[in-house]
């Protein structure tokens, strides 16, 4: 299976959307990694993971996922999942892996957590 | 002590001694009384007897004086002073004679009054009275008239001697006779002798019977002369008021003693306590009646004063014997009480209390040295008892040990149920004793079951130690994969080694093909199973060998079954059908394949249990005699028939890819919920990542995965040629949290195959690994 990642980003915002469609597994893994890092090292404030299209995420593909979370966190960044599916959501919660990610359930959330953020910094 | 021994046996010895003691007295009493009784009236009568004949003596006395005198007189003449001189001489030489008189008739005296002198002693002085006075006239008084009248001696009535005696007196008369000349007869004189009534009173004062005995005296016309009452003397005794007897009683009595005839009569008398008795007696001389009156009570007084005095010896000596009664029990009883007590201390316990001691070999002394043998044996037994328990139960303590041990060495412990997609099996043993010689054990090697039930000869610890030697060798040789025949072949040739005991097994040793279900299986003289299939039971043909361990190089012939789908298997010990009940049946096959056959709707281990429940039903209360042990085995039912697939992948650079690529097109095929496919899928790939990393696979060796799909399961089975590694127990699990980053690439992979799957297991077989995964399937989402 083939994963298809598509990244889109607000400059303005400093907001990177990640989405990801198809299957992050041992083969395509190695790839995203790559990707993933190109984002990241642009220093946004906040990296979202959408994960609406993604069917199917294995080990070697949550250790790219944690290692980029662990990166931006060192950064100063954010690094949140959207959108996950029931079955993906299951793998997370086996490995316990979501204390340092913000996690949104849908759109909406996604939405009104930038909204807060935006607040945030105008407030700054 | 109401009921101790001394006091019934004084009560008893008492109340017996009593009764003896008191019937021969009795009967003492009864002779001794009759004796007495008779004595007293002798002595009465004798008394009586005496009295009179002292009286009788007395008035002879005076009659022969008298008579004396009347003779002389009747032949010589003397002078009036010579008469007077003779009277005199008489009267003062004889006490007895009161007074005397020689009474001339006056016929022939010369003067007109008659001659008549009297002596008398007036107060013991000799008196002289002459009664020829004109004032007496002697010829008219009564004792002068009495004499010349009967013409012989009389007694005169009693009366009052006016001008003579002068006292109340009685006379005797004797008319002196004599012959004149002529041959004529004439009346010369009366002599006469005089007795006092005081005299004869102080004669009848004597005879005193008793304090209120008298004795009275009349004369024989009536007249009382001697009474108790001196009123009544000198009246007739029907003038006196007898307040003793009644006339006609008195007069009866007189006029028999008047008759000679001496009376008795016994009566109540009024003033004389008790009965009297009256005897009434003559004096011979006189003729008068003399009568005794006495009371029978005071005459009887001694008989009493002898009841009195034998019942007082009677009652001191039944005191005396209880008093001995009672010290004789009291020292013979003393121990037994010291017994009693030591006897209570004895059974609390303290067999150290001292016993009484005794002398003497009596059956009290030999009690206590029984008591006291029985208290040393005791002592020992107890102290024996106590040794024999501790090392008892250190035994015990050792064989509940042994029994967990040996039971270890069965799968489950004892008793196992193993649920398997291809399979379901239950088993159970049970020793007869601690431990016991039957085992089973089984073991799957790829589509290969290996099952074995076995029992060694007798049973206890003997049997366990060679069960223990002979299951781990069966499953040594099974590990190996030995077919059923082989296997036997040598393990027979192993337990024969060293047998010097001849122990044996018998041994049913089977593999099922749980592919083709084809039951390949040899019996070492093992009672064949039996089969339930389409709700009947059968049992299976075997040709057996002998049994295990007795002879080396024997060989043992193969049997083969085909099984089907929905097939049970029972194989079971002997402990099951030889199990006896009280009327010594055995359970047998027959009974047991009709309870496999009742159990064929059940699940597998509740039809277990209820073959076991079947066994001890029969049984009832006769303990289990052997050790029991059955293996249930049951094969899926038809609809629940399985899939199965291989994929085959060469090692090299994207492995997993490869099978999960395999592994999805094969679940397409399947009608499995989307969830369960995306997990096998990522199971898998997690499994085949880590073969790939860290199998270092040989070049041009191959990764198979066996697929197998049933109704309820779903299992994956990954072999590889790589280096031995177990990722269950030898994967570097990570943590999982904060750091999960940080993990080893697969360690996070163990986390998600282990969760995302029920069973796993690994075994290194044939110089391989090989991994499997079941996972249970929802059969209501199916």
């Amino acid at each position: 299976m083939e994963l298809n990642t598509t990244v889109t980003i607000d400059e303005d915002k400093s907001i990177a959307r990640v989405a990801l469609a198809g299957a992050l597994n041992t083969d395509t893994a190695p790839g995203f990694d790559q990707e993933l890092q190109r984002v990241i090292t642009r220093g946004l404030n906040l990296t979202v993971l959408d994960m609406k299209d993604l069917d199917y995420i294995s080990s070697a593909g949550l250790r790219v996922i944690f290692k980029a979370a662990k990166q931006t966190k060192a950064a100063g960044h954010r690094l949140a999942a959207a959108n996950r599916k029931p079955h993906i959501d299951k793998v997370f919660e086996i490995l316990k892996a979501l204390p340092d990610m913000a996690v949104f359930a849908n759109d909406q959330e996604l939405d009104d957590y930038l909204e807060s953020m935006q607040n945030k910094v105008r407030g700054d | 002590m109401k009921n101790s021994i001394a006091t019934r046996l004084i009560a008893v010895l008492s109340l017996c001694s009593a009764l003896i003691l008191g019937v021969g007295m009795w009967l003492d009493y009864r002779l001794s009384r009759e004796e007495i009784l008779e004595r007293l009236k002798n002595e009465s009568q004798e008394t009586i007897r005496a009295a009179i004949i002292d009286m009788e003596n007395w008035l002879d006395g005076v009659e022969g004086s008298t008579l004396f005198l009347a003779r002389i007189l009747e032949q010589r003449d003397y002078t009036h002073a010579g008469l007077e001189q003779m009277l005199k001489d008489i009267v003062e030489n004889n006490a007895d004679i009161y007074g005397s008189t020689i009474a001339l008739n006056p016929v022939i005296t010369d003067s007109p009054g008659g001659f008549a002198p009297y002596y008398f002693h007036r107060d013991g002085i000799l008196t002289y009275a002459d009664l020829a006075s004109e004032e007496y006239a002697y010829q008219e008084q009564a004792w002068y008239l009495d004499a010349v009248n009967a013409g012989k001696p009389v007694w005169v009535e009693p009366y009052f001697d006016r001008g003579g005696g002068e006292t109340l007196m009685t006379t005797f008369a004797v008319p002196v006779f004599r012959v004149s000349a002529q041959g004529e007869r004439f009346l010369y004189a009366v002599v006469t002798a005089d007795v006092p009534l005081d005299e004869l009173r102080a004669y009848l004062r004597r005879l005193r019977l008793g304090d209120s005995g008298f004795a009275t005296l009349l004369s024989r016309t009536g007249i009382i002369l001697s009474s108790r009452n001196p009123d009544y003397i000198m009246r007739h005794y029907s003038d006196a008021r007898s307040d003793t007897v009644d006339l006609p009683t008195w007069r009866d009595m007189l006029q028999s003693a008047l008759a000679g005839q001496a009376v008795t009569r016994q009566l109540e008398c009024p003033d004389i306590i008790g009965r009297c008795v009256i005897r009434m007696d003559t004096l011979q001389s006189t003729g008068w009646p003399v009568g005794m009156i006495y009371s029978e009570h005071e005459i009887t007084a001694p008989l009493r004063r002898y009841q009195i005095r034998t019942a007082v010896i009677g009652l001191v000596t039944l005191l005396l014997m209880a008093l001995a009664v009672y010290l004789v029990t009291r020292r013979l009883t003393r121990p037994l009480t010291v017994l009693v007590g030591a006897s209570d201390n004895i059974a609390r316990g303290k067999l150290d209390t001292a016993l009484p001691t005794v002398r003497g070999e009596d059956e009290i002394a030999q009690l206590v040295m029984s008591f006291d043998a029985m208290r040393r044996d005791l002592k020992t037994y107890i102290s024996d008892l106590e040794t024999a328990t501790a090392s008892r139960s250190r035994l015990e303590g050792e064989l509940a040990a042994a029994r967990e041990i040996q039971m270890s060495l069965l799968p489950g412990g004892g008793e196992v149920l193993e649920q398997h997609e291809g399979y379901s099996l239950w088993a159970r043993v049970r020793p007869a004793k601690s431990v016991g010689g039957d085992l089973y054990t089984y073991q799957q090697s790829g589509e290969r079951l290996f099952i074995a039930v076995g029992d060694v000869s007798d049973k206890g610890v003997p049997a366990a130690l060679f069960m223990a030697k002979a299951t781990s060798l069966i499953q040594q040789l099974l590990a190996a994969g030995e077919s059923p025949v082989t296997a036997l072949a040598k393990l027979n040739n192993a337990l024969e080694a060293g047998n010097d005991n001849c122990m044996f097994v018998t041994l049913f040793l089977g593999v099922v093909d749980l592919a083709n279900l084809e039951l390949e299986f040899a019996s070492a003289g093992h009672t064949p199973p039996s089969l339930l299939r389409d709700a009947r039971v059968g049992v299976l043909p075997q040709d057996d060998g002998p049994a295990l361990g007795l002879a080396p190089g024997l060989e043992f012939p193969r049997n083969k079954v085909q099984l089907a789908f929905g097939d049970r298997l029972a194989i079971y010990t002997d402990g099951i059908d030889e199990a006896f009940n009280e009327a010594a049946q055995m359970f047998g096959p027959e009974r047991f394949n009709r309870g496999f056959g009742d159990g064929a709707a059940l699940p597998l281990e509740q039809a277990g249990a209820a073959l076991f429940d079947a066994v001890d039903e029969h049984a009832g209360d006769t303990p289990q005699s052997d050790d029991i042990t059955l293996l249930l085995l049951e094969l899926p039912v038809q609809g629940d028939s399985r899939s199965t697939s291989r994929g085959v992948f060469p090692a090299g650079e994207g492995l997993a890819g490869r099978v999960i690529t395999w592994l999805q097109t094969a679940l397409e095929e399947q009608a499995l919920a989307p969830d369960v496919s995306v997990e096998t899928v990522l199971v898998a790939e997690e499994i085949s990542t880590n073969i790939e990393k860290y199998g270092e696979l040989p070049a041009g060796s191959e990764v198979l995965l066996d697929l197998s799909i049933s109704a309820s399961t779903l299992a994956m089975e990954f072999s590889d040629r790589g280096v031995a590694f177990d990722p269950l127990r030898d994967g570097k699990r990570s943590e999982l949290g904060a750091d999960i980053e940080s993990a080893e690439i697969g360690g996070l992979g163990v986390h998600l195959i282990t969760q995302l799957t029920d069973e796993q297991s690994y075994r290194h077989e044939g110089g391989g690994n090989i991994l499997r995964v079941v996972k249970l399937l929802d059969t209501d989402s199916a």
